[in-house]
């Protein structure tokens, strides 16, 4: 019998910086991997925490780690060449199969994208799969922007708006919360748009809030949930809202699911 | 098949049984109460039929037999990781109806949900049942309410009455060991009826999540998680790494018993935690075990024991919660 | 008639001659504090019959029933029998139907221990009467007390002799979840001896006081009493009008039987040490060791003495407390 608990050690093949407290890490794995989904990884003194993958390359996964308690800070004092034990791929992650064929809205906040990078890139490099695709994201100041050069590329096939909560006078780019951007948002057919939001828990509750005032049914609309998870397993019980377990029934769940969940 | 002994006939069986097994049973433990001069019990390893507790409920319930309260995942080095060794020995654990019920839900998550658990389930697999009937009902279970009263999923019942002894075997191999005995018809002691009964909340709907009362108990509530620890069916735990202190890049990986009700449950990296308040940790633990989980699996969670009520220092009791419950949703 | 009343007797025979000519009151002492209610009838009883219908609970746990007419003593001192008998005063076979000797000693006091409060680490009733039956009747002026835990409500620390309920904490890691209920128990209500370490307890032995109180919060019965009762000896605290002072620790983790050991071989340091001054013989102990010395005391407390292993004693002691006696 397969012991699930056993993590395997992956090779750290680059990282890359995108502020003083995000990194990337692009590590060796190979296997099947979603946008969405996330591993197990262990820290080296400190223990295991759940990290959702940011990219998924030939035998390479990313993970985007924000440098906050405890877990999060050993990670950065490894180098490329060094192993972590990881394992995964958990959760249900995003079925592009989904999104395809519609107008396409990603909002997400700070490292929220991270999840969703898989996605967009996906749009980006195939923008005739959908009607249209939309990515705002907001970040606290334009020094804790993640991924700045995906922006650049993503905007030459699809609309980027990137705003900053807080801008330097001279910052020229859109500034404010992502909400700002919801309600100019123009559609085809409202019918046919579908809504992607990931973030701080407050943050999605204000922007779903927002896309309601568009007239958008509960089924158009998709989030993803970061909770504690001891597992990923469905054991630990951490990550459990009503009947639904994160770590096996999400991290993304359609809004129908996602607006009867309780923490 | 049934069988009648003398208490010291049953008696020395059992040293013998207890050579081939490891048998976990309630146990009185002097003194190791929360007070001074007060005792507990709680489940240990046995050898002798005597120092079995067969007439009080124990304090905290058999599942730290199944799952241990500590249990080391695997060892560590920089690039290794090793298992420990599962049981040596088969297990005969001894419980009541209530707790015989509650293996269900515990199966139900380790083994059901999701993935199976490899460390649950070689335990599991070891594990025989032997059932302890409840000639009277205890006053704060309420097993009648939640349909636990009666189980046949033991392997062997006993029953201890005066200087006899009586045993139904119904697994084949433990019933070799009691071949000796007189045939005699022997069916377990089931309570009917509780003094202490519940009625279920019927039409939970969001409005219910807001309850007042989820307030008014989680106002009272220490955090302490003693309810959460004598449960039978809360299973939830923590991972930790321990890093030896002579050499820190080794060490071990443990799960250890985790509380809804305590703090941290929810606390992710950067110290976002998602239940802050006391209330939404009531409304979580109890919708849990009333709710949730039926949603889920299609059977409630609580097995009725009554142990959270007889345990929680400030005398939160789970049941009225539930009734009352019950009545706000009437 | 005149009243012709030995009142040195009187005294000695646990009554009180009052301000009012003529007019005693009858005191009852009770070891540790713990009594049947049925006394309560009984005491009632006497007031209400001799006495003016007053009782004063007394400061040592005791009742004293007032306004009691002198000449009527013999007849009362009947009426105590069967009180004396119900509180366990340790009672001289000769004094049946006479009251009870009384003395310098006074009534051993206790708070209520482990019969009801959950912080008590033993039962100081059953300890008190104990005592009681060791060291009375005896005239020298003892001051004794237990209390169960070292929230000392008894105030223990204001008597020649505080006994202070310890258990020394047992940890056992494989029920240890973390909770971290002890480390928040112990910074909050006692010393903040615990820390965690690598997810299990740290206790400070140096800093422990062997409250209990991590024992009480652990929710898994991680931490547990042993099996051992301990005791903390506090000495020499005292009131009064020269140098009232707190009573320091002298024993910590020390076990009963040598407390009581103690207590009984320091009437002997007094005997012989007691200032031929003294009124009444009354002395308090801390001024002798004042006198005479810390050494001194040691070597008659000490006699016959075999402490356990894990008792610490300290082996000087020093009082500080309020001087009004002028003395250097």
């Amino acid at each position: 019998m397969k012991n699930e608990y056993i993590p395997q050690l992956s090779e750290i093949k680059e990282v890359i910086k995108h502020t003083d407290l995000e990194y990337t890490f692009r590590m060796a794995f190979d296997g099947e991997v979603k946008p969405g989904q996330f591993f197990e990884i262990s820290i080296p003194k400190y223990g295991e925490a759940p990290i959702s993958v940011s990219g998924i390359g030939d035998g390479l996964v990313d993970f985007t780690i924000r440098r906050v308690g405890k877990v999060t800070d050993e990670v950065f004092e490894n180098y490329v060449g060094d192993k972590l034990f990881i394992r995964g791929p958990y959760g249900n992650g995003f079925d592009i199969n989904n999104y395809k064929g519609n107008e396409i809205v990603i909002i997400g906040g700070g490292t929220g994208v991270s999840p969703m990078r898989g996605v967009i890139q996906h749009f980006a490099k195939n923008p005739t799969d959908a009607v249209s695709t939309t990515v705002i994201a907001g970040f606290k100041s334009p020094d804790d922007v993640l991924f700045k050069k995906d922006f650049e590329e993503w905007s030459k096939t699809i609309n980027v708006i990137k705003t900053v909560d807080n801008a330097p006078e001279e910052y020229d780019g859109p500034t404010g919360m992502v909400t700002k951007y919801i309600p100019d948002l123009k559609f085809q057919d409202i019918k046919n748009a579908v809504f992607i939001c990931v973030g701080p828990p407050i943050m999605i509750k204000f922007t779903i809030m927002e896309i309601q005032k568009l007239g958008v049914a509960d089924e158009q609309i998709w989030t993803s949930y970061e909770r504690k998870m001891c597992c990923g397993l469905g054991k630990c019980g951490h990550c459990k809202m009503d009947d639904k377990y994160v770590c096996l029934d999400g991290p993304v769940f359609n809004y129908t699911e996602a607006k009867e969940l309780f923490d | 098949m049934g069988y009648k002994f003398s208490k010291e006939e049953m008696a020395s069986i059992f040293s013998k049984l207890a050579e081939d097994y490891d048998v976990f049973a309630p146990v009185v433990k002097k003194g190791d109460g929360t007070f001074s001069d007060v005792d507990v019990v709680r489940y240990d390893k046995v050898s002798s039929l005597d120092e079995i507790e067969f007439e009080k409920k124990s304090d905290y319930s058999f599942k730290e037999a199944l799952l241990p309260i500590n249990e080391t995942i695997f060892y560590f080095t920089e690039d290794e990781t090793t298992v420990p060794k599962g049981p040596a020995k088969e297990r005969l654990v001894f419980l009541r109806a209530c707790d015989l019920n509650a293996v269900k839900r515990l199966d139900q998550i380790y083994l059901k949900n999701g993935f199976e658990d490899f460390y649950y389930k070689r335990t599991r697999e070891m594990t025989k049942f032997v059932l302890m009937g409840c000639k009277e009902s205890c006053t704060s279970g309420f097993c009648v309410s939640m349909g636990t009263n009666t189980t046949d999923e033991y392997d062997l019942y006993l029953k201890l009455d005066g200087d006899n002894a009586y045993v139904e075997a119904k697994d084949e191999k433990l019933a070799e060991a009691f071949k000796s005995g007189n045939e005699e018809a022997v069916s377990p002691d089931f309570v009917s009826e509780n003094p202490t009964k519940v009625t279920l909340p019927k039409n939970i709907t969001p409005e219910t999540m807001k309850s007042e009362l989820f307030k008014e108990y989680g106002n009272r509530c220490i955090n302490c998680g003693r309810c959460n620890f004598v449960c039978p069916t809360c299973t939830c735990f923590t991972m930790q790494d321990i890093f030896y202190k002579d050499n820190e890049k080794n060490g071990e990986r443990r799960r250890v018993w985790a509380s809804c009700q305590v703090d941290g449950y929810t606390e992710i990296a950067g110290g976002h935690g998602f239940r802050s308040d006391n209330a939404d940790r009531m409304r979580f633990k109890v919708m849990h075990k009333i709710h949730d989980f039926e949603k889920r699996f299609g059977y409630h969670m609580c097995v009725g024991c009554g142990r959270c009520d007889d345990v929680c220092p400030e005398y939160i009791s789970y049941s009225n919660l539930v009734n009352r419950l019950g009545k706000e949703c009437e | 008639m005149s009243l012709d009343i030995n009142t040195k007797k009187a005294k000695k025979n646990a009554w009180r001659i009052t301000k009012e000519r003529g007019i005693g009151a009858s005191r009852i002492r009770v070891p540790g504090g713990y009594c049947d209610a049925e006394v309560l009838g009984m005491v009632q009883e006497i007031a209400q019959t001799y006495g003016n219908g007053y009782v004063h609970l007394t400061t040592r746990q005791g009742f004293e029933i007032e306004g009691i007419h002198l000449e009527d003593m013999e007849e009362v001192n009947k009426k105590l029998q069967p009180i004396i008998e119900k509180v366990g005063i340790n009672q001289n076979g000769e004094d049946k139907d006479k009251g009870y000797s009384a003395s310098g000693t006074r009534n051993v006091s206790a708070c209520i221990g482990n019969n009801v409060c959950p912080f008590a680490n033993y039962n100081t009733s059953n300890l008190a009467r104990r005592i009681d039956k060791e060291i009375f009747p005896n005239d020298l002026h003892f001051k004794v007390a237990c209390t169960g835990c070292s929230n000392d409500c008894a105030k223990v620390r204001m008597h020649d002799f505080g006994i202070i309920g310890q258990t020394m904490p047992q940890y056992d890691p494989m029920r240890c979840v973390s909770c971290n209920a002890c480390v928040k128990g112990c910074q909050s209500l006692s010393v903040g001896a615990l820390r965690l370490e690598n997810y299990k307890i740290v206790r400070d032995t140096e800093k422990c006081i062997g409250c209990g109180v991590c024992v009480t919060k652990c929710p898994t019965r991680a931490w547990t009493r042993s099996e051992k009762k301990y005791y903390k000896l506090t000495i020499m605290g005292r009131t009064g009008k020269k140098n009232p002072r707190l009573g320091k620790d002298w024993l910590i983790w020390a076990d009963e039987d040598n407390i009581v050991k103690i207590i009984k071989n320091t009437y002997a340091f007094v005997e012989e040490y007691i200032s031929p001054n003294a009124p009444a013989r009354k002395e308090h102990i801390g001024y002798i060791i004042d006198r005479v010395g810390f050494e001194k005391f040691k070597e008659y407390a000490l006699k016959d003495v075999e402490l356990m292993p894990e008792t610490i004693m300290n082996n000087t002691v020093y009082w500080d407390g309020i001087h009004f006696d002028n003395q250097h």
